[in-house]
């Protein structure tokens, strides 16, 4: 039995014990994917840069995220009037940025950080979206390796 | 697919709340003025299938290579 709080939910990493205030809403989905509305956070494991953007609602929707600035020197996310709105912003909110991580298959030392389609999560008020760039100077994706 | 023929400075209602107008032709471009509801999120086509991509690729990894990938990155912990 779960703890006051708390609920087990099915992951793609097996089963997992969240905190409830842990969940965060996307009011848009994610692109692809914009009928799956709940989300958590999950360590992949403790020393792993990587997380786990977990759907609650499809224990199999599970993408890989990691924090950008933890393997490049700088990261921008330009948000339109719109995704403001959606994430609540009205001044000084914190935001969380993570952006989408791909592993070729059997070539892990060519994972890249996708860029062109950041994650934003107003902590707070634990909301998020995901939000292309569309006139970004980044390129669309970084390997890791060239990073730090 | 509904085709209509428009002038530049001529416009389309699409339901109640969005209002797309021509504003120019150039060449091949064309550039259009878009109404919308205040969170109406407005996507080019090219963008948003490049991160739909990118989000089934991030969903894709197997287990054994996520935990390969992991170990070639660690975490810093000094920092």
């Amino acid at each position: 039995m779960a703890a006051q709080g708390k609920r087990v939910i099915r992951t793609r990493l097996g089963e997992r014990e969240i905190a409830e205030d842990s969940i965060v809403r996307f009011p848009h989905g994610l692109i692809g994917f914009e009928d799956k509305r709940e989300f958590v956070l999950l360590q992949v494991n403790d020393s792993s840069p990587f997380l786990l953007l977990q759907s609650l609602e499809d224990p199999g929707l599970g993408l890989l995220v990691a924090d950008p600035m933890a393997f490049i020197e700088d990261f921008g996310v330009r948000l339109d009037g719109a995704e403001k709105k959606i994430l609540g912003i009205t001044g000084d909110e914190e935001l969380a940025v993570l952006t989408t991580v791909s592993i070729p298959r059997n070539e892990p030392e060519k994972t890249t950080l996708n860029l062109s389609g950041p994650i934003v999560i107003n902590t707070a008020a634990r909301v998020g979206i995901q939000s292309p760039q569309t006139d970004s100077s980044y390129p669309p994706h970084v390997y890791l390796a060239g990073g730090r | 697919m509904l085709i209509l023929t428009r002038r530049p400075g001529e416009s389309l209602y699409l339901g109640d709340n969005i209002k797309l107008k021509v504003l120019s032709v150039q060449g091949k471009q064309i550039k259009l003025g878009l109404e919308l509801p205040e969170e109406m999120t407005v996507y080019r086509e090219e963008v948003y299938l490049r991160i739909k991509e990118q989000n089934r690729q991030a969903l894709e990894c197997t287990d054994q290579d996520l935990l390969q990938a992991a170990t070639l990155w660690q975490r810093k912990e000094s920092e």
